[in-house]
């Protein structure tokens, strides 16, 4: 059997990042592998562990430094990995119509996306590629176990949780608490460099006009109001309320 | 040894990574494009660096306060997860179970590691001198014996060279070791001895027949080999440290290591390494602690404003930034020599005889790396005030371990007295021309251009001059004292800080020459010409007191000052631009 994971590279989380002409500078931010995607990856490597005969392929749709992603895939334990190397800014549906095709060539039964991406926050490339496919999918998993053809899931629900079970091929999105991701070893981060890493070009997967464009991007900046509420504690904590009710609006 | 060829590490445009003789940067300017610099890593290094962090992260700082309290099971447990990862098998042969990797790779977990407190010294004690006396000079059989089991961490080394009454004169060792039909008989103590409390295996140094200073491998459970109490120390309290007690202990003949009467051969080759380690670990250290001291700057306010807004914290900062990214650079300058000189070699003798070319760099940047350790601490606690004095605080504990690096490895008295010493070892040996060049020095004039980008020329000339001045003092030492020279130690200490300061400012430079245009390459320039000139101005301080004491020294002062000439640079402009750097990044602004 085959699972895609699907790896995005998103900044650190500690990078400090800046917005310059309608459009976020990620210059001199360090990228990492998107830490639901590393759910994805384990998940997977745990079911081979535990006795599926799986073949793991780390598949990603980025620019070129997407590779150092895939890398740490591979190093992880994927078998090998995909990139298909593009500049190009991608609304998720327009991502997962280029995906479905790779997914299919590659006759996966298993594909695990990340539940949300750590960079801009979107949640869509799982339901939009189950879609695409036309395969069953689980949100936000917390669960997986596979027996005859079939996965069986748990996710959370608000305030609850459900079980589900869904015939393969399926799409898994990840959430925090499915597993535990390991970190690389030494030994194979070394092994990872002799294992294939295939570079493809997004235009032999015809991927069409977008259906949305980036029209400009901007950061939420965080300051201080530098107020001091001054006064006996009675009144200056009636004003502190006060304040945080009608100015603030957080409360 | 089947270690296959390493993939040196490339430099700029294809450029490889050279190797150039020990000492010769007195004499001669690196290409830069043949330095190894942090920015140039391979995906291998900055995974393993990933890892090592990582292991930091969620090993140890959980467990940071019980590791500290000195938890021999915790320790060993710890030790066996890194051992997993591979973090203990990084020098270890492939045939063993390690990775066969170079220093720089060495160098990448040795920095992460080195946030681990106390542990980093369990650490480093196992994978540097308890591990690699077998990697250089074990048997087949010994080889095979122990460093699968050191590689994956199920047996911890300890390494047992110095005694009671012998520390920096560890030759003066009073150990015996007496041949007994099929084995060896061990009398003597042992003293500081790390990871004893919990080591299956020592390296036991003695002396056979008296004087011929010899090696042997003892397994924990030996009869007759017992351990003192825990010292009580002042830091790396988390650290096991004890006495080694050898009472009749026999070990089998074949337990010998090395060569009788060669031991200082290990001895000295293995602490070579263990100086260049400590200078990693220091900079891992102060990086670290950069991160940590710019942060609360700028959360404390004080007069309605942060406290990073002051000229005074940034002036500390400022120099912070500049002493460990000197460090730093001159760190993997060294390693991506060290990795370069022993590429294709596969015997460990040959290994070990191309690394021990570095000598000089090993004794100076180990006084070097510990003494910025030593500054940014410091000054990481001034800027925290009174909270850095309490122990609720990181800084006082990073204070309190932080000390203990002017001390191990060799003293850096110790170090200092090497530096010139075996910088003269190699001119006289021929492996190094210097006479020439100092007699140059003596007479000439100072160097009035360089080939250097313009951006950084000016700094490239002073750096230039310095060297000229360098040679000059060790020139006329060396004349005037000729066989006494030794006696003059505060003499070779000053030479020994200016040879040192020469290497320093030169690979920062190298590094900023190199970043050029590049990510970080303005704030390297700022950093590479604030150290050199800070270099410059320590410099004509120390050859000025060096030349009052040198007979008719005090003639050459002329010479020397034009060579050491004012350039005008505000220091404390640099500084505080900086701290800027700093301040701007979240903390160190490379690496």
């Amino acid at each position: 059997m085959k699972a895609v994971t699907i790896i995005k590279q998103v900044p650190d989380a500690e990078a400090r990042v800046r917005a310059a002409g309608g459009r976020v500078d990620l210059g001199g931010v360090t990228f990492v592998i998107d830490g639901m995607d590393e759910y994805g990856v384990e998940e997977a490597i745990r079911l081979r562990e535990g006795g599926f005969e799986l073949e793991i392929v780390a598949l990603a749709l980025g620019p070129s430094r997407s590779e150092d992603a895939l890398r740490t895939a591979l190093a992880l334990g994927a078998d090998r990995a995909v990139h298909i190397e593009t500049d190009a800014w991608l609304d998720p549906l327009t991502q997962a119509r280029v995906i479905a095709k790779v997914v299919e060539a590659e006759g996966a039964q298993l594909v695990f996306v990340g539940g949300k991406q750590a960079d801009w926050d979107s949640a869509a490339l799982g339901p939009a590629l189950a879609e695409v496919l036309g395969w069953p999918h689980s949100d936000w998993t917390t669960a997986l176990s596979l027996s005859d053809g079939s996965a069986r899931v748990k996710h959370d629900t608000d305030g609850g949780q459900e079980e589900l079970t869904l015939p393969l091929p399926a799409v898994i999105t990840t959430q925090q608490g499915l597993n535990e991701p390991r970190y690389p070893t030494l030994p194979n981060i070394m092994k990872a460099k002799r294992k294939e890493l295939a570079k493809r070009d997004l235009a032999e997967f015809a991927p069409g006009a977008a259906l949305t464009e980036l029209v400009s991007e901007d950061i939420q900046t965080q300051g201080r109001r530098g107020v001091i509420v001054t006064g006996d504690a009675v009144s200056a904590a009636a004003e502190l309320v006060r304040l945080l009710r009608d100015e603030a609006k957080v409360i | 040894m089947s270690t296959p060829d390493r993939n040196p590490q490339s430099g700029a445009a294809g450029a490889r990574v050279a190797a150039p003789t020990g000492g010769a940067f007195l004499t001669e300017r690196q290409d830069a494009n043949t330095v190894l610099i942090p920015e140039a890593f391979d995906d291998d290094l900055k995974m393993f660096a990933q890892t090592a962090r990582t292991f930091v992260q969620r090993e140890i700082v959980p467990d940071f306060a019980k590791l500290e309290g000195l938890d021999y099971a915790l320790s060993r447990a710890k030790m066996a997860t890194a051992g997993g990862l591979g973090l203990l098998a990084v020098e270890v042969p492939e045939v063993y179970g390690g990775l066969g990797a170079g220093k720089a790779a060495a160098s990448v977990v040795t920095e992460a590691v080195a946030a681990s407190g106390s542990f980093n010294v369990t650490f480093n004690a196992h994978v540097g001198i308890g591990t690699l006396p077998l990697v250089y000079f074990g048997t087949e059989e010994q080889r095979a014996r122990y460093l699968p089991r050191l590689a994956t961490g199920e047996w911890v080394a300890a390494y047992c060279l110095t005694e009671p009454g012998s520390g920096s004169d560890s030759l003066a060792a009073k150990a015996r070791a007496d041949l007994d039909g099929d084995e060896w008989v061990l009398n003597g103590t042992k003293m500081w001895i790390s990871n004893a409390g919990f080591a299956d295996l020592f390296t036991v140094f003695a002396q056979v027949d008296g004087d011929k200073f010899s090696c042997f491998l003892v397994e924990k459970g030996a009869p007759g080999l017992s351990l003192g109490a825990e010292e009580h120390k002042m830091g790396i309290k988390g650290s096991s440290t004890r006495q080694v007690i050898l009472e009749n202990v026999r070990v089998p003949k074949g337990n010998l290591l090395g060569e009788i009467g060669k031991g200082h051969r290990i001895a000295f080759g293995i602490l070579n390494i263990g100086r260049f380690k400590l200078a990693v670990g220091a900079s891992g250290g102060a990086k670290q602690l950069i991160g940590l001291a710019q942060a609360y700057a700028k959360e404390r306010r004080q007069f309605k404003v942060p406290i990073a807004t002051f000229g005074l914290i940034q002036e500390k900062i400022g120099r912070m930034a500049a002493d460990t990214y000197a460090l730093e650079s001159a760190v993997y300058r060294l390693a991506g020599s060290m990795d370069a000189a022993t590429d294709g070699k596969h015997d460990p003798a040959a290994q070990l005889a191309a690394l021990n070319d570095y000598a000089v760099e090993y004794s100076f940047i180990k006084v070097f790396g510990s003494e910025i350790l030593d500054y940014v601490v410091d000054e990481a606690l001034q800027i925290y005030g009174g909270y850095g004095f309490s122990a609720d605080y990181p800084i006082e504990l990073a204070y309190r371990n932080s000390r203990i690096n002017r001390i191990f490895e060799g003293t850096n008295e110790i170090n200092r007295e090497l530096t010139v010493d075996q910088l003269l070892k190699r001119a006289m040996r021929g492996e190094l021309d210097l006479l020439g060049p100092a007699q140059a020095a003596m007479l000439g004039r100072p160097v009035e251009t360089v080939t250097a980008p313009a951006a950084q020329a000016d700094a490239e000339l002073a750096l230039a001059n310095l060297k000229l001045g360098t040679l000059m003092v060790a020139g006329m030492g060396a004349m005037a004292y000729m066989q006494g020279l030794e006696r003059e130690q505060e003499l070779l200490a000053r030479v020994a800080d200016m040879v040192g300061l020469c290497y320093m400012a030169e690979s920062a430079l190298l590094r900023s020459e190199r970043l050029q245009g590049a990510r970080g390459g303005e704030v390297a320039l700022l950093l590479a010409r604030l150290y050199a000139f800070a270099a410059v101005d320590r410099a004509r301080d120390l050859g000025t007191e060096a030349l009052r004491r040198i007979p008719r020294g005090k003639e050459a002062l002329p010479r020397f000052q034009a060579y050491l000439a004012e350039r005008g640079v505000d220091l404390v402009e640099l500084r505080r631009q900086a701290a800027e750097a700093v301040y701007a990044a979240d903390g160190y602004p490379l690496g």
